[in-house]
This record gives C-alpha cells, sequence and structure tokens, in this order.
C-alpha cells in the first residue's frame, strides 16, 4: 500500500511542473504519508537540506511537504531530483 | 598540524548535522574547532593554514560555503589559496562539489570530498537539543562520519569517499520509509571526490578507552523557532 501510493507521488514528480502536477504530487504524498503515519512514528520528522538562497525553505516537516509540493514550484523540483531522480 | 572544524548551529539542518560532528568526530581530533557563531571568515582565515584537513559543515551553494548566519567562509575566487593548499576539504554542504570543489583544487587543495547537489535528510525537530540521539538522521550522518573517521585513521580520500558511499547503500537497503531512502540514494549520487584519490592526512590517534565513556556533549539550547 505504502509502495503503490509512493510510486503514484514518483509518477507525478516526473510530470512537467504544472499547478496540477503540483496538485497532483501533493495528493500523492499525503495519501503516502497516512499509510507512513498509521505505522506509529511518534516524533517530528522534518526533511532538511544544507542549501544555501534556494527558493524553499531548508527544513520542511512532513506533515507540510504536500503543502510545499502543491505551492512552490522549487520544491516541487527538489522532489522530482530527490525522489523521482530527475533533474529539476 | 591542526584539523579545521567548522560547525554551524544556526538552524535545524546546521544543528542536526553539526550535532554528529560534534559528538563523534570533535572529541578525537584537536583544536581548532570553530563551532556556532564562531563559524565566521576571519577565524577560519586564520586557523586554516595551519590544519592539514577542513572539515565544514553549513549551507552551501554552488560557489559558496557558508557558516554561520550565512556568513560567507569560501567563495570561488576570493579566499587565499594558503588557506586551502596541501589540505583534504571535506564540506557537508549542498552544491559545493560544482564550482567550489573544483576552485579549491585548482587553488591546491589536495582533495575534496562534497556534494554536487543538494545535500538532503529527513530529522527528528524534537531532538534538536541532542541532534547525536537522532536515529532519523544518523541514517544519513553515521555514513559521513565513518568517512571521516576513516580519513582521520589515515585511510586515503578514495577509502574515506567509499567508506561513506557503502554507508549510504547499507542503511537505504534496509530502510522501510521511502522518503529517507531516497534522500540516502540521492546523497550517494551526489557525492563526489576531486583532486588526488591517494591524498592523506596525519593519522590522529582513535580515542582511547576513558574517552569512549564521556557522555555525549551536554544539550544545545532549543533553537528559536
Amino acid at each position: 500500500m505504502a509502495n503503490e501510493e509512493w510510486e503514484k507521488l514518483k509518477a507525478a514528480l516526473r510530470k512537467p511542473v504544472t499547478p496540477e502536477a503540483m496538485q497532483e504530487a501533493a495528493s500523492a504524498f499525503s495519501r503516502y504519508q497516512v499509510v507512513q503515519l498509521a505505522k506509529g512514528k511518534g516524533s517530528k520528522p522534518t526533511l532538511v537540506s544544507l542549501g544555501r538562497g534556494k527558493g524553499y525553505p531548508n527544513a520542511v516537516p512532513v506533515d507540510k511537504i504536500p503543502e510545499q509540493l502543491a505551492t512552490n514550484p522549487q520544491f516541487f523540483n527538489l522532489m522530482k531530483r530527490v525522489v523521482a531522480k530527475e533533474k529539476g | 598540524m591542526a584539523t579545521t572544524v567548522l560547525m554551524s548551529d544556526h538552524d535545524l539542518p546546521t544543528r542536526s548535522a553539526s550535532g554528529f560532528i560534534l559528538k563523534y568526530i570533535a572529541p578525537r581530533v584537536e583544536p581548532v574547532q570553530l563551532f556556532s557563531v564562531f563559524v565566521r571568515r576571519t577565524p577560519f582565515r586564520l586557523a586554516a593554514p595551519q590544519s592539514d584537513i577542513i572539515i565544514g559543515v553549513g549551507h552551501g551553494s554552488e560557489t559558496i560555503f557558508s557558516g554561520h548566519n550565512e556568513a560567507v567562509i569560501l567563495e570561488v575566487g576570493k579566499y587565499n589559496s594558503r588557506e586551502v593548499e596541501g589540505k583534504v576539504v571535506k564540506l557537508l554542504s549542498c552544491q559545493t562539489g560544482a564550482l567550489l570543489g573544483p576552485d579549491l583544487v585548482k587553488n591546491g587543495a589536495e582533495a575534496f570530498l562534497g556534494y554536487v547537489d543538494d545535500y538532503v535528510w529527513v530529522m527528528d525537530s524534537d531532538l534538536a537539543t541532542r541532534p547525536w540521539a537522532d536515529t532519523m538522521a544518523a541514517a544519513s550522518l553515521i555514513p559521513v562520519v565513518d568517512g571521516l573517521n576513516a580519513l582521520l585513521d589515515g585511510k586515503t580520500a578514495k577509502e574515506a569517499f567509499d567508506i561513506e558511499l557503502e554507508g549510504y547503500t547499507r542503511n537505504a537497503e534496509v530502510e522501510e520509509d521511502e522518503l529517507v531512502k531516497s534522500c540516502l540514494e540521492f546523497n550517494r549520487d551526489n557525492a563526489i571526490l576531486l583532486g588526488d584519490l591517494e591524498a592523506r592526512v596525519r593519522a590522529r590517534p582513535p580515542l582511547p578507552l576513558p574517552f569512549r565513556l564521556v557522555p555525549p556533549p551536554p544539550n544545545l539550547v532549543p533553537l528559536r523557532r
């Protein structure tokens, strides 16, 4: 189930940056996250990076990733590189 | 020769990464260790020429490595080659492998280890006051520590680089969380080693037994959110 949702996220991230693709990726990540949270992680996971002067925050709580994916093209591009292994 | 260690500590990612260096690397190297507000250009400029290895944690871009509150430490074309000549330089930072790393090697650095894209990982922000206890961040940062310890054991830059890459691969294979796994693979694929693959630094003695029993550093002050 988790893997299925993750594959959907990858597929969305492989699309060119459009509002529709960003919304699709955000929804896919939200669904993936629901499955992951069901495993009972009791912490505050945060995606962080050591970038300087980027168009996205250096720290994004995992539960805020869908919001960033839906609204921030630079963050969408970062996730495209990290998750879908494609150049943004 | 001394070791120059720069540990920026002004936000969550720098706190997390520097926490691991503070716990696992700092105890086995002699000063100069620049931590938090001391990670600035002037202290670095004074310390670096006396060192055979420079270890830096901070935010970066293709052309800049920065310290506390983004103070520029190294920028392409804007540093003295004495600061890097004959040294092994490891920068745990984003994208410095693209242009800054090659520039450092061109200006005499013996070897450069860094990353050509962002360095990303998942950390537990509830553990910001004791980042070394963060097992989620450890998946990505312990391979860095292992690579650095290999360098400080006297292994070559290539051997240390391979140890770091193997660490990412090993951790990715057993990781259940797809996001963490993707980050590990991403960091591994973007790691880069430039310059002399056989470069070595003077071997530092391993931590003697009593030091292994020393508790971790005291809790750090909470970050302002």
